[in-house]
């Protein structure tokens, strides 16, 4: 039972042996069940096999959305893809995506004022904190109502959700730089300002960073909400639209795509943040 | 003839609120006055205030009663007046080496815009020339300049926080139990390095420690705090004592001698004032 032990240490293969055997396992799992489904239903939908699912995700990919069928149905494998439907979907749940994690750079202003100012703070924390406590889901009507079903009231779904958490956060982290650091700033003849901007914003970017990413789940939940229950396009539009079909064979793809999407997000990040504070995990 | 006078301290008391309960008191009427040019050495046992004391003259905290003043004038928050070496978080850990010891220049130069470096290139040029300076006066050299301040050992870390503290060239260096951290070799080495430094810059230096043979090695005068019996009344100064400018190769039975007579008048309930 030596592997069992704090101080066991795996080696290379070993580790990534053990970090793909679920997805392994996952797989092989989900196949066996979906086959024996299939031999007792000819006409299973709940659960695709690998073949459906990828002739799904290919028409998804390769054929054109329906609007655009005419011109989109020749050409290159790129132009395909990019008159597809999975593109299109994709193209509309990035572009808000986006649009939602630019505005959370003001809510990382607002909170590391707010714990540099102390009127600052006293003038937004006690809102922030009740605000924080609104469950954003249940402000869907209300936002529908003065905004609109348009893209205004999706992305301040995603907004109202994640923006306080993050103006906390980074609050706390403003909150958690040594005070020492502040006086030695002040000594060495720095302003407010320079004090804010140079020595604590300078310090917690890479944590804020990590911070952001680890909401982005949070952001494509409220994203997904908005867009499932009133939208045109989209991925979360797509795999609700599908569920009236029960196509499974399309949807199961779609979801493994968005996680991959969020997968590769969350990876480029994390490794820009390691490149622009190579001091960071080390300090 | 008496110098100028840094530090004007006038009955100072500081006592911290306790919610339902009575004040607690942390200073009780402390009066000093530390010229300029001096090596003071403030030592005491832990909790009596010595740091307090230290934060009172930085600005970092104001007195509940009584007077102070630094170079004439009262504080309101610290400033360019005082350098300040604590014991932890003494650098920026974002920074090199050479950024930490080159961000007073810059801020005080550019203000809060970083980007105003890469637009006054030579003045950047001669802030890094001058911070090399300071960096191979204290001991370090250019191949530690790239490096970032968790990629140094403790003593070199304390090393760059003095240069950076003195390339603004403060009138007074308050340093807050500056060298507690290092291993015996290295503290007598930065031990050495601060005298000198202080030897060749003529600065006010205000140095807080719990080690007494420290402070009999480094100050030319020691202050001494300590609590009354109970501790309620908070700390008050026990001993006031100027020493000789004792070099490190000293003979061993002066610095035994006052060493002693320091930790002996921690007790003592009168000030001993021997300057």
């Amino acid at each position: 039972m030596s592997f069992l032990r704090i101080h066991a240490q795996p080696g290379r293969t070993t580790a990534w042996t053990l970090s793909w055997f679920l997805f392994a396992l996952g797989i092989v799992l989900y196949f066996y069940v979906a086959q024996a489904r299939h031999r007792e239903n000819p006409d299973e939908r709940v659960m695709p096999t690998i073949g459906q699912m990828v002739r799904g995700f290919s028409d998804a990919a390769l054929k054109p959305a329906e609007e655009e069928e005419a011109q989109a149905s020749s050409g290159s494998l790129a132009a395909r893809f990019r008159g597809s439907m999975l593109w299109k979907d994709t193209e509309a749940s990035g572009r808000r995506f986006l649009i939602s994690v630019a505005l959370l750079f003001p809510a990382v202003l607002l909170g590391l004022h707010m714990a540099m100012f102390p009127v600052i703070g006293a003038f937004f924390l006690r809102f922030i904190l009740f605000f924080d406590k609104i469950v954003a889901l249940s402000l869907l009507p209300i936002l529908f109502i003065a905004f609109g079903i348009d893209e205004l009231s999706k992305i301040m779904l995603i907004v109202i959700g994640v923006t306080p958490t993050i103006i906390l956060d980074t609050f706390n982290l403003s909150k958690s730089v040594p005070r020492e650091q502040i006086v030695k700033g002040f000594t060495l003849g720095a302003n407010d300002f320079s004090i804010t901007y140079r020595i604590v914003f300078k310090q917690i970017l890479p944590r804020v960073l990590n911070s952001i990413r680890l909401n982005l789940k949070a952001v494509m939940l409220f994203l997904f909400a908005g867009e499932m229950i009133a939208s045109t396009d989209g991925l979360a539009y797509r795999i609700a639209l599908l569920r009236r079909h029960m196509g499974m064979d399309t949807i199961i793809p779609y979801v493994l795509w968005v996680a991959l999407l969020l997968f590769l997000v969350d990876f480029a990040m994390n490794k820009i943040n390691h490149k622009l504070h190579p001091w960071f995990e080390a300090a | 003839m008496r110098n100028e006078i840094a530090v004007y301290i006038d009955k100072v008391h500081v006592e911290y609120p306790i919610a339902g309960q009575a004040p607690r008191s942390i200073l009780n009427g402390i009066s000093l006055e530390i010229e300029s040019g001096e090596f003071v050495a403030i030592v005491g046992e832990t909790g009596c205030g010595k740091s307090t004391l230290l934060r009172l003259i930085l600005g970092e905290e104001k007195p509940t009663r009584g007077r102070l003043l630094v170079n004439g004038y009262e504080r309101s928050q610290p400033d360019r007046s005082c350098g300040y070496v604590p014991q932890k978080y003494s650098l920026f850990p974002d920074k090199t080496v050479l950024d930490n010891v080159t961000f007073g220049l810059e801020v005080t130069s550019f203000g809060a815009w970083p980007g105003a470096r890469w637009v006054h290139p030579k003045q950047m040029r001669r802030f890094r020339e001058e911070a090399l300076l300071y960096l191979r006066h204290t001991g370090l050299d250019e191949s530690d300049a790239r490096k970032y301040p968790h990629q140094l050992s403790g003593g070199m870390q304390q090393r760059v926080a003095i240069a950076q503290a003195l390339i603004m060239k403060p009138p007074i260096l308050l340093m807050d139990e500056a060298f507690s951290a290092l291993d015996p070799a290295t503290r007598t080495g930065m031990q050495q390095l601060i005298k000198t430094l202080w030897r060749e810059s003529g600065t006010t230096i205000v140095f807080v420690t719990h080690n007494t043979r420290e402070a009999v090695c480094l100050g030319t005068r020691i202050i001494a705090l300590s609590k009354d019996g109970d501790g309620a009344r908070g700390s008050s100064i026990a001993l006031d004592l100027a020493v000789p400018d004792l070099d490190f190769d000293s003979e061993e039975s002066d610095i035994g001698d006052l060493v002693r007579e320091v930790e002996s008048a921690a007790v003592r309930e009168r000030p001993l004032v021997y300057n």
